[in-house]
């Protein structure tokens, strides 16, 4: 299998644009419908989640799903009628309220009603998350603050392993990988209801530290090969790197994705869609580094002429020469 | 060779710790290491509490926060609540956290809300007034009890009950103001009150003892001696409610109750008196603190989580190793073998380092065993090559670890700086991400550099494992036109 992925370049560029604009479009809606460009969770904007589990020791309470129109009754009784419902668990046996932000009084009186109402709930199966509007800006602050951090300190990193083009396009493919990952989230918003929580953030934030590790392990080889061959055209270096270690990238992004593909099938209702996040960013990142941030170096050589490698790009610790001895102890 | 036997029996040595390390946190009644799970796994309530500036206190400073944490550490411990944890988050936040906790809605009063305590002495005159608006109050309670309990049990109130309760409620405010109207007003705040303790006393009785500093002692021996003997009540007041009136015996009419310290006996239980405890040391908070985040999670639902992520884990790792297997054959398994190095090594680290294991904790551990195999994969990949172009076997995977290092380096060193940025800049669970993540990082670093390295060089000392074929399936055929060719 051989790629020339600079022949097609406009291709892959017009794939990964119609990916992100579909992506923004999505964003847009959101703003449209939630003044945000993703489906804000709980975290974010605030508010009272509880979920109560049916006692199913007492035979009667569990012969039939939890009736949510009595559950309707309920909050409407305590003026809350714009509240969200959901039943969970394959028995429907698990009833999740999300609610405006109650204080606990409110709480009590909720819960007290809805045990008299649609009956006994398992004390230790309940779960309680109210979050004030505040911890949701702290959140959102912190994540960006992270998010511009982690960006920051790539590049100082990659500016002083390589050279500063390098490092703007990780970076750009970095932009790429998030943006897409967004998109996808804003459009399962839209169509599955899925809401980001902080964890969507840190999955974000793993995204960045992995994408750039996939593309930094072309651009090495990348710099390698423009030291051996500085007399070949910068397209065909790029395109001989990139095949070189094609392998690896598709290995090391299955071996990466299959454990979080394990999580989205076994592990539980919040940690499903962070591993989702992480899968999806993962696979753009893959693509990104391979057919983004490689095309992108290349065109800026050819731009700014210098098509032909000056061996400049290679710190003295790169490489070594392919036929020299390694320092290798004879067995 | 030599060197790598002793390699080897590092790698053995570190892995034999490190199952004993993990076996005695799992299995002994007490640990070296007690493994610490986080509430999202062992159940219980999380609680962020957001302290506000007042018009007298108008910036918190540390110090505020010391005197806040302290006394919230009291409230906690008036729970009852065994290993809770108070810590302060940023400038005026604390993190409050109960394991094990089956009633949030208690915690969640006891620490919240803006406790005004204040110590009022009777007006002259009101005796009779204080115990017919008492009735009134209590008559009130009870319609509003009676009411609640004679609702229909589908929990729907017309509009006629609903206006009922409403009455009664605005009458039991009513009520309450009136009682408060009934004592004067004083300077002994809950401020001035250090402490109050509930505590057995004659019989079945209880009682709560309580206690001033000086300036309060000085303002409760006043309002003491104002009250001692003349039948009327030391009226305790919490966010302008009654709490308790005690009289004051006549012994103390000379001086008031000196010194500082009292004893409210009457008829209080166990519960009554620890309630009365409790909300009056609570009264002593100097500053309004408001429970702004609440996150309770029922033991049930943790034990859960763990199972769930101990089936992905387990089910992930079981993926990568087989495909490492199938794809890589030889080398493969001997990266296979590292890795449950590295999973032993990683898990003994988090021990050693009493990290709380969060639920998103686990899922950085996860996913960092899909990155430990980067390294082998890059350094195989190489070893490939090197077989390509036709070096032998021993030099294809010397210079196939020689080449990928700074691949390595360079692309573990980004996922580091995320990890850095997300400890640092990150709360709470972000934060064990992140550590879990970038521990695993670094350990699986090594366990490429060492492990894999001397168990590939130990199979290849083995003259029946040096088959080429065993390291790239189809190498004879690539090669073969070339040894043609001189």
């Amino acid at each position: 299998m051989n790629l020339h992925i600079n022949q097609k370049r406009s291709l892959w560029w017009s794939l990964s644009g119609l990916v992100i604009g579909l992506g923004i479009v999505a964003m847009a809606i959101s703003w449209q419908q939630f003044g945000a460009p993703l489906r804000p969770g709980l975290d974010f904007v605030g508010g009272t989640r509880l979920q109560l589990t049916h006692v199913c020791t007492l035979t009667e309470s569990c012969t039939e799903e939890i009736s949510l129109d009595e559950v309707r009754q309920v909050l409407a009784d305590q003026g809350l009628e714009s509240s969200s419902l959901q039943l969970l668990g394959q028995d429907r046996q698990t009833l999740s309220i999300r609610t405006r932000n109650l204080d606990v009084d409110e709480r009590s009186t909720l819960q007290a009603n809805l045990e008299e109402t649609v009956g006994p709930f398992d004390i230790n199966s309940t779960q309680i998350d109210t979050v004030g509007p505040v911890i949701g800006q702290q959140l959102l602050a912190s994540g960006l603050l992270a998010l511009l951090v982690s960006f920051a300190g790539i590049v100082a990193y990659l500016s002083l392993r390589f050279k500063l083009d390098y490092a703007v396009f990780a970076i750009v493919a970095l932009a790429h990988d998030v943006l897409i990952t967004m998109g996808v989230f804003a459009a399962l918003g839209l169509v599955l209801e899925v809401e980001i929580d902080s964890l969507f953030i840190v999955a974000l934030l793993t995204v960045v530290g992995f994408s750039v590790n996939d593309t930094v392990v072309i651009y090495d080889r990348i710099r390698e090969n423009l030291k051996l061959h500085p007399e070949r055209h910068i397209r065909d270096v790029v395109d001989e790197s990139v095949n070189q270690t094609l392998a690896r990238s598709v290995n090391t992004t299955l071996t990466t994705t299959l454990p979080l593909l394990a999580i989205v099938l076994f592990g539980g209702q919040t940690l499903k869609f962070f591993a989702l996040a992480m899968i999806v960013g993962f696979l753009s990142g893959v693509y990104s580094s391979i057919f983004v941030a490689s095309t992108l170096l290349t065109l800026w050589r050819e731009r700014s002429g210098q098509i032909y490698g000056s061996g400049e790009d290679a710190p003295d610790d790169a490489t070594t020469d392919p036929d020299a001895p390694t320092p290798a102890e004879q067995v | 060779m030599a060197k790598y036997q002793a390699w080897l029996a590092l790698i053995l040595a570190l892995t034999i710790g490190a199952v004993t390390l993990i076996a005695n946190s799992l299995l002994s009644e007490n640990p070296l290491f007690p493994t610490s799970l986080g509430l999202d796994l062992r159940g219980g309530s999380q609680l962020t509490i957001q302290v506000q500036p007042t018009a007298a206190i108008p910036t918190i400073t540390d110090r505020e926060m010391e005197a806040v944490q302290s006394v919230v550490e009291g409230r906690v411990n008036g729970l009852g609540v065994s290993e809770a944890v108070v810590q302060q988050l940023g400038n005026d936040q604390l993190l409050v956290q109960l394991p094990g906790i089956n009633d949030p809605q208690q915690a969640e009063r006891v620490l919240g809300g803006t406790a005004q305590l204040e110590f009022r002495a009777q007006k002259a005159g009101t005796e009779q007034q204080l115990l017919v608006e008492n009735e009134i109050l209590q008559e009130h309670l009870a319609d509003l009890a009676q009411v609640q309990a004679n609702l229909p049990p589908t929990g729907a109130i017309d509009d006629a009950t609903q206006a009922e309760i409403d009455a009664i409620q605005a009458d039991i405010t009513i009520s309450e103001a009136a009682i408060l109207d009934l004592f004067e007003p004083s300077e002994l705040k809950g401020d001035k009150l250090t402490d109050a303790l509930a505590r057995p006393g004659n019989g079945t009785q209880w009682e709560v003892v309580i206690e001033f500093n000086n300036e309060g002692a000085n303002d409760f021996a006043e309002l003491t001696k104002s009250v001692a003997g003349t039948g009327r009540g030391l009226g305790i007041f919490l966010d302008n409610r009654l709490l308790s009136a005690p009289r004051v015996d006549v012994q103390y009419a000379e001086l008031g109750i000196t010194g500082g310290n009292a004893v409210i006996s009457g008829n209080f239980d166990a519960v009554s008196a620890r309630d009365l405890e409790i909300q009056l040391r609570g009264g002593a908070l100097p500053l309004p603190v408001e429970v702004v985040e609440n996150r309770t999670v029922g033991p049930t639902l943790g034990r859960d989580s763990i199972q769930r992520s101990l089936y992905a884990a387990l089910v992930g790792l079981a993926l990568v190793l087989v495909y490492m297997a199938v794809y890589y054959r030889l080398p493969g398994i001997l990266a296979d073998i590292a890795l449950v190095v590295y999973a032993l090594l990683t898990w003994a680290a988090f021990v050693m380092l009493g990290v709380t294991l969060t639920l998103p904790g686990i899922a950085g551990f996860i996913l960092s065993i899909g990155m430990a195999v980067d390294a082998n994969v890059l350094i195989f990949e190489r070893t490939r090559e090197e077989l390509r172009a036709g070096k032998t076997l021993y030099r294809s995977v010397e210079s196939g670890f020689y080449r990928a290092f700074s691949s390595i380096i360079d692309s573990n060193v980004t996922t580091v700086i995320s990890c850095l940025a997300l400890f640092f800049f990150g709360a709470g669970l972000v934060k064990g991400f992140a550590l879990t993540l970038g521990l695993g990082v670094l350990v699986s670093m090594f366990t490429a550099f060492t492990c894999t390295r001397t168990l590939l060089f130990v199979v290849l000392g083995m003259p029946q494992f040096r088959k080429p074929e065993w390291f790239y399936p189809g190498i004879s055929r690539l090669t073969a036109p070339r040894s043609a060719t001189p």
